[in-house]
């Protein structure tokens, strides 16, 4: 034992030793028994002047404990922190803002639909829309004017008393009201 | 920041050999207090190996709240505690806050609990430390004293006694070194 593994251990008792220094100290514990008890002879020490011993007798549980924890996995907490800390990173006005703003989206596209779902509407007056005549180039969607392009009468019957079931629905569930405009037998 | 935190951190992040440390720091303090509880010195070191291989299990949930030794502390009296029980016997009615556990050890409750033989080696023991404080040069004995009885770290000491921190650091080391050979003939002559 060199004078300044010593004086590495007498500051290690004292809990003044931080980094590098207290790297070399763990490691020194770790490779020289000679230095354990050094270590354990400064804390005995101390422990006397304090009143915290009993007796010449200076004990050493660290065999036996380590003995007992042998078994025990080493932790990984630390590295839970850290990949905790990459994921909650974000600073707390952050979050806060993005709570709001969820918050307010919300509340907007609720009241949004319920305007909507109004029977008459009458949240929104309809004389208040303008209405301005625009030159249109008429544009040609389908060649036959007929919304469904089937062969068979009984197919085309069919596919329409689904629409008229849907926009039945639509109506009563208050959500595609606007169904009931496009209704297939209205524009035919 | 505080070596002990800094050890817990590096057990927690999987370095036992940073538990030892804790161990050897506190394992005299641990076995002083349980032996008020449990009276038997040799079923003391039984209960403090019980109380630090609790403490090993519980560390991923320091945080640092309060001090290690605190922490310790109400592990090693709650250890005590269903010892006690376990065994049938009642525990001490004397508790002590744990907000005081640092200042737990010249508490009278256990002082009563040791044997005159233990007392009597104390006392020689503290004699013998005092006396080799008293012969060391007056700068190396300031600096120990500071540390020791006055609890101050190297820093203040340095303020003190307006020096260096690292002459402070090498006085205490040449104190304790001295002290330490006055501790080793005791023993020799004991043994």
């Amino acid at each position: 034992m060199t004078v300044n593994q010593n004086e590495l251990l007498s500051a290690l008792v004292d809990g003044e030793l931080q980094g590098k220094e207290l790297d070399d100290a763990l490691q020194l514990l770790h490779v020289d028994e000679q230095a354990r008890m050094q270590l354990q002879r400064y804390q005995h020490a101390s422990d006397v002047l304090h009143g915290h011993s009993l007796g010449y007798q200076t004990i050493d549980l660290t065999t036996r404990i380590s003995t007992a924890l042998q078994d025990e996995a080493e932790f990984t907490l630390a590295t839970k922190n850290n990949v905790s800390a990459q994921v909650i990173a974000f600073p707390k006005q952050f979050w806060k803002q993005t709570v709001s703003l969820a918050v307010a989206a919300s509340i907007g596209a609720l009241a949004v639909v319920g305007v909507m779902n109004q029977p008459d509407n009458q949240l929104i007056p309809s004389h208040q829309v303008a209405v301005v005549e625009i030159e249109t180039t008429p544009m040609v969607v389908a060649k036959t004017g007929e919304r469904w392009t089937v062969q068979e009468q009984e197919v085309e019957e069919r596919l329409n008393s689904y629409l008229v079931d849907h926009n039945e629905y639509a109506g009563a569930s208050g959500v595609f009201s606007y169904a009931r405009v496009v209704s297939y037998d209205m524009g035919r | 920041m505080n070596v002990d935190l800094e050890l817990v951190q590096r057990v927690q992040a999987g370095d036992k050999k940073a538990f030892d440390v804790l161990i050897m720091k506190y394992q005299q303090r641990i076995v002083h207090v349980i032996t008020g509880f449990v009276h038997d010195p040799v079923e003391a070191l039984d209960v403090a190996q019980e109380a630090f291989i609790k403490a090993y299990r519980a560390i991923p949930n320091f945080r640092g709240d309060s001090a290690f030794y605190t922490w310790l502390y109400r592990i090693a009296i709650n250890t005590s505690k269903n010892h006690l029980t376990a065994r049938a016997r009642r525990p001490p009615a004397v508790d002590v806050d744990a907000m005081d556990a640092t200042n737990f050890y010249d508490a009278p409750e256990l002082k009563e609990f040791e044997t005159p033989e233990t007392s009597l080696m104390s006392d020689e023991l503290q004699q013998a430390i005092h006396q080799a404080i008293q012969s060391l040069p007056e700068d190396t004995a300031t600096a120990i004293k500071l540390r020791e009885f006055e609890g101050m770290s190297y820093e203040e000491i340095a303020e003190v006694m307006e020096c260096p921190i690292g002459t402070v650091r090498s006085r205490i080391f040449r104190a304790r070194d001295a002290i330490d050979k006055q501790i080793q003939e005791i023993m020799g002559e004991g043994e």
